[in-house]
């Protein structure tokens, strides 16, 4: 299923990225090419730059949402720019992004020819002698906007990946560190010991005293208590131990997929980072979701544990498990 | 009653990894383990582990990069709406639904984005809060944990945890709506 669901993602990705694209070019979605009118305060004379001035172009939130076809500018525009005059006389602008940019416009410059700014033609200006010039304008060509997008995402993502995974260096060996004092001291089988009844149940292929049960629950406690940093590095010894009793290696056994959907149920007593977001956000009870949480996440696990029971009994899985290693 | 399930949950996150290592290095000296030999003996494999994990993890999050970026969730959201708005699930709760196991990071901007328009105390933005808060990011977790084994055949573990995380989802509404009596 993993195969299928991860060539969907890829496929379905690219086909809507370069739809939408082909979709904006014949719509115009940009309106390139198609001059817009707007007021040109001059702000500075740049001295040393005889033909270059600092500006801010006004233009009222209707005129740009007609303009453009949308909803989202809600107040007067102005956003500055610096206007030079070419040699030839034509006269070009450039504006950086900032706060003060509109959300179109923001989108708009991530395509842009230069990251960070969207340059634009000055067509036509009037009362020239005047601080508050009437303009007509062109913004640059922009297209291919989604499958750009989708490249910049492929290369930032897979970075990601590496920084996240590198990341993990530092807890991963304080905890591996601590959970092979704690196995030679025998401690984890005291654990194991005491939630046999349970884990026999959950995990009947693992024998009652591997260390790999001890694992599991020092995962699943960290889990619940929300130490994420401990909770990750005791997940994959927990695997690692699951991976000495597998008898095909590259192939997830039984008790892998029961532990990895234990963990993807995400059952946690405290969501402690949703909590202070709320009460960032002003919440008056941000501690009213603990409740909710811990029902939602219940079901997810009860849902999760029955059915990687029953799908474990179909012989496609079954199959997966059989036979000598490839 | 859950004033002091809070504060003692609280209380024993914040103790809980202080303690664990006291109780585990105390013990293990206590049972005359070379405590720091071993340590180290168990430390040398965070580097391989986290190492080993790459591989799989740039495959997992290039695809979910690549569908993010197009747009396509906008679709998925179109197709899925009709159903969701049968149970009460409001339409702008949904795409948040549906990244919940594709992206962690992702799906806390659109919850924290959600209690911003509509107040964190609202439906919506109490549903928002426990759908993040009552699962996890699934197909990161399938990644790093399977990829840390050398694990490509993941077997039913991807169906099941999708199924989890729907009912997880499923649940929270209902709950939320109870609270919330609508």
């Amino acid at each position: 299923m993993l195969n299928h669901v991860w060539i969907a993602l890829i496929l379905i990705g690219i086909f809507v990225a370069a739809g939408r694209d082909v979709y904006d070019e014949t719509q115009n979605t940009y309106r390139n090419n198609v001059p817009i009118t707007a007021s040109l305060e001059v702000k500075k004379n740049i001295t040393d730059l005889r033909n270059s001035f600092q500006g801010e172009l006004v233009l009222t939130a209707s005129s740009f949402n007609q303009f453009y076809n949308i909803t989202s500018a809600q107040s007067e525009i102005h956003q500055p720019v610096i206007v030079s005059q070419l040699p030839s006389g034509i006269m070009t602008f450039e504006m950086a992004i900032s706060d003060a940019t509109p959300e179109f416009w923001k989108e708009m410059s991530k395509s842009a020819s230069e990251k960070g700014k969207l340059k634009g033609t000055i067509l036509s200006l009037q009362n020239n002698s005047e601080p508050t010039k009437t303009i007509s304008f062109v913004v640059e060509r922009i297209s291919f906007v989604k499958i750009k997008a989708v490249t910049k995402a492929a290369i930032e993502y897979a970075d990601v990946a590496v920084t996240i995974s590198l990341g993990l260096i530092g807890v991963m060996a304080l905890w591996l560190g601590i959970m092979k004092v704690a196995e030679a001291a025998g401690l984890l089988a005291v654990l194991t010991r005491v939630l046999t009844p349970v884990t026999k149940r959950l995990f009947p292929d693992v024998p009652s005293d591997h260390p790999a049960i001890g694992a599991m629950i020092m995962n699943i406690a960290a889990n619940m208590l929300g130490l994420n940093n401990a909770a990750t590095p005791l997940g994959l010894k927990a695997m690692e131990e699951l991976n000495k009793i597998n008898p095909k290696a590259g192939t997830a056994t039984n008790a892998m997929c029961t532990f990895l959907v234990i963990n993807t149920s995400g059952l946690t007593l405290i969501p402690a980072t949703v909590i202070a977001i709320r009460a960032g956000l002003g919440s008056a009870d941000p501690g009213i979701i603990i409740g909710t949480s811990i029902f939602g996440a219940a079901c997810a696990t009860t849902a999760g544990l029955i059915s990687v029971k029953l799908l474990q009994r179909l012989p496609r899985y079954k199959k997966e498990l059989e036979g000598e290693n490839d | 009653m859950i004033e002091v399930f809070r504060s003692v949950i609280n209380v024993i996150s914040v103790v809980a990894i202080p303690l664990f290592i006291l109780v585990f290095l105390g013990w293990g000296f206590a049972k005359k383990v070379k405590v720091y030999e071993v340590f180290v003996e168990g430390a040398k494999d965070g580097f391989t582990t986290a190492v080993k994990i790459i591989p799989y993890l740039v495959a997992m999050l290039f695809a979910i990069g690549i569908f993010r970026a197009s747009g396509a969730m906008d679709f998925v959201v179109a197709v899925f709406s009709p159903i969701t708005n049968l149970i009460g699930m409001p339409a702008d709760v949904l795409p948040l639904a549906l990244l919940r196991p594709l992206s962690g990071s992702g799906s806390m901007g659109l919850m924290t984005e959600l209690m911003k328009t509509h107040g964190p105390d609202s439906f919506t933005g109490i549903l928002a809060s426990t759908l993040y808060g009552s699962s996890e990011t699934t197909f990161y977790i399938l990644a790093v944990y399977f990829g840390s084994v050398g694990v490509y055949k993941t077997r039913h573990a991807l169906p099941a945890g999708l199924i989890a995380d729907l009912f997880g989802a499923l649940g929270a509404v209902l709950i939320v709506r109870i609270l919330m009596g609508v």
